[in-house]
């Protein structure tokens, strides 16, 4: 038989064998970094408010503000947000703010509510930034720091579309991204100006996205009024994912995956050793309003 | 050296005239569509932005991907704009064929129906039962109509939003042709034995591989060599009696420009999907009767038809597989 390359399918997803393809297609025979498969725990928190929306979704700012310092305390363990900023960041960052900016985007209060907080914190506005932007590889190399503000969603074309892909335009090249290889999104944070900077993942999740577009459908959107957040993306993301897949099955009431299936999460943990997948290895810590949290 | 200015000449007169009545149609096909300068509170600009291929990722990123997975021509989009309201962005994205825009739509079959009255459609496949051409829901408006796919969206629902985004959709579909289907679904049986009935609202018809991705994830490589001259139609069959865990199947059929290219791209199916059977597949095999493979997802049968390929995934038995494909043979367009 002749020898041919291996093409991830439907098969390795059903099999649990995706992260051998990938790494395989990616790495050759190499199995990824030790630090990927050390015991690991990532705390991942969810802050929620029932009213931190109106019935006609605009955002209560100062809702929003406590929210946010909950969130910070909770992650850090620090007993205010200054106290937990300094913990992440050096006073003489500058810091990038990556929020979203298509499809279902990062709302502008979140970005404003951070940006004051850090302010506050004694950050000098000057040394904030925004990271984002088909310009963002120049702004990011002046960044000694960085904030992930992605809006949690699902995408057509890498299954979700929230903490990972959101560095993609870092890449310069964001159609390389895209269908097979979606699963090299990892990559991007490994770039010698990305790697290590980010401090701090927190995303926008009050009004997400749960089909996957490819251009935004209101039917899919819903009030979960919620900020999730944690140190490690990865597990962020796999926290997001569990969000979203249970939120469609109970749209349509019988089993709706994501087509096609968000890759380039495992291939972070397992190829690219971002941090982890695995739900045994996640710890949810949630606060506030518990209805359908979906998780 | 005269010989290359000569050349040069021709060329640059040529492309000039392309560029020109390139631009022509363009301009034609935006004034066929009349819109009302003003509905309810909201008021459009005189002229839409123009959105081509060359500059789709500008305005929409990576979902131009879906539109070029099908004949795309260009995209008109206005918004309407109002004082008192949240906006309503109205996007026309004219296809090369009715049976593109029909594709478009068939990627989400949910929403409330909206029928706007005038001549019933015609329709390729009765049996499907499906006359369906515009799908509301939460604001946004989704319409095939002709060769034209529409998008209606009030970036707010409330009352009057909505009763504006139906009377855009009204007018945009006014005096329009109504053509059936695409042919590809006449092939199909409503029915398959006595249990197993097609799913009407998961059926979607398309050309690349990334919209079928989108509805049934097979690659994350084009596998069956999908392109702009294929045309592909997947639908899930459900048991209708059954009450087990496994009580739907997947029915996917291509048809491609000839038979040749139908087995090059069984072959490769084949070869990816089925790596352990590689010395199960040979075409003479393919085309005499279903190919039927036990996998860890239930049965997988596929034959090759003429230029036609299909597939069945997901069967919870080898016959119904077999039945599946057989059921949908006879009446696939000649």
């Amino acid at each position: 038989m002749k020898e041919m390359k291996r093409v991830l399918t439907r098969r390795d997803f059903i099999r649990g064998t995706i992260g051998v393809t990938i790494g395989t297609s990616i790495l050759g025979f190499r199995w990824p970094k030790a630090e990927a498969q050390a015991a690991r725990s990532s705390l991942v928190t969810i802050v929620r408010d029932e009213n931190a929306m109106d019935t006609s979704f605009n955002v209560d700012r100062t809702i929003l503000k406590k929210m946010l310092e909950q969130t910070l305390t909770k992650v850090t363990g620090r007993k205010n947000s200054k106290e937990a900023w300094l913990s992440l960041l050096n006073p003489g960052d500058t810091i990038g703010l990556v929020p979203t900016p298509h499809l279902n985007p990062t709302h502008d209060e979140v970005v404003d509510v951070v940006r004051n907080s850090l302010v506050d914190a004694g950050i000098p506005g000057e040394s904030i930034l925004d990271a984002q932007g088909r310009d963002s590889p120049e702004k990011v190399k002046k960044c000694t720091a960085l904030i992930g503000l992605p809006a949690l969603k699902a995408h057509w074309l890498t299954g979700i579309g929230t903490v990972i892909k959101n560095y993609i335009l870092f890449s310069g090249n964001p159609r390389g991204y895209h269908q097979s290889d979606s699963s090299k999104l990892g990559e991007i944070w490994k770039l010698p100006f990305v790697k290590g900077k980010t401090k701090l993942v927190l995303v926008d999740s009050l009004y997400p996205l749960c089909d996957k577009g490819p251009q935004p459908d209101p039917r899919y959107k819903w009030a979960y009024n919620g900020l999730i957040a944690g140190t490690d993306p990865v597990a962020v993301e796999t926290v997001c994912l569990k969000i979203i897949e249970t939120k469609r099955e109970a749209i349509r009431g019988e089993p709706w995956p994501l087509s096609p299936p968000p890759i380039c999460i495992e291939a972070a943990d397992k190829v690219y050793g971002l941090g982890t997948s695995r739900v045994e290895e996640i710890r949810v810590e949630h606060y506030g309003w518990e209805k359908d949290l979906l998780i | 050296m005269r010989m290359l200015q000569k050349t040069s000449f021709f060329l640059i007169f040529f492309v000039s005239v392309y560029v020109f009545f390139e631009g022509a149609v363009v301009e034609s096909e935006a004034s066929a569509i009349d819109l009302p300068k003003t509905v309810g509170v909201w008021t459009r600009p005189e002229t839409p932005q123009i959105i081509n291929s060359e500059n789709i990722f500008e305005y929409m990123n990576g979902a131009g991907e879906l539109y070029l997975g099908y004949r795309f021509r260009h995209l008109e989009a206005f918004e309407y704009t109002s004082e008192e309201q949240a906006g309503i962005l109205v996007e026309l994205y004219f296809m090369e064929t009715s049976d593109d825009a029909f594709g478009l739509l068939s990627l989400d079959w949910g929403g409330e129906i909206i029928f706007f009255g005038g001549i019933p459609g015609d329709r390729s496949n009765p049996s499907l039962d499906s006359s369906t051409r515009a799908l509301y829901g939460a604001g946004l408006l989704r319409m095939w109509s002709d060769d034209l796919y529409v998008r209606v969206m009030a970036f707010r629902e409330t009352p009057a939003s909505r009763q504006a985004v139906l009377a855009l959709a009204e007018a945009i579909a006014a005096n329009r042709m109504n053509p059936p289907e695409p042919r590809l679904l006449t092939a199909l049986s409503a029915q398959i034995g006595s249990v197993w009935a097609l799913r009407k609202d998961r059926l979607s018809f398309f050309r690349s591989y990334l919209s079928l991705n989108s509805v049934y994830y097979l690659s994350h490589e084009n596998i069956l060599d999908l392109n702009l001259s294929t045309e592909a139609v997947m639908v899930t069959y459900e048991n209708v009696a059954g009450s087990g865990e496994q009580r739907r199947s997947q029915f996917l059929v291509v048809q491609y420009e000839n038979r040749e290219r139908a087995r090059k791209a069984l072959n490769r199916f084949h070869e990816a999907y089925l790596p352990e059977h590689q010395e199960a597949f040979t075409t003479d095999l393919a085309d005499k009767g279903p190919r039927l493979f036990k996998i860890e997802d239930g049965w997988l049968a596929y034959k090759l038809i003429g230029n036609y390929v299909a597939i069945v995934f997901e069967c919870p038995d080898r016959e119904t597989a077999g039945m599946i494909i057989e059921g949908n043979e006879p009446d696939l367009p000649k």
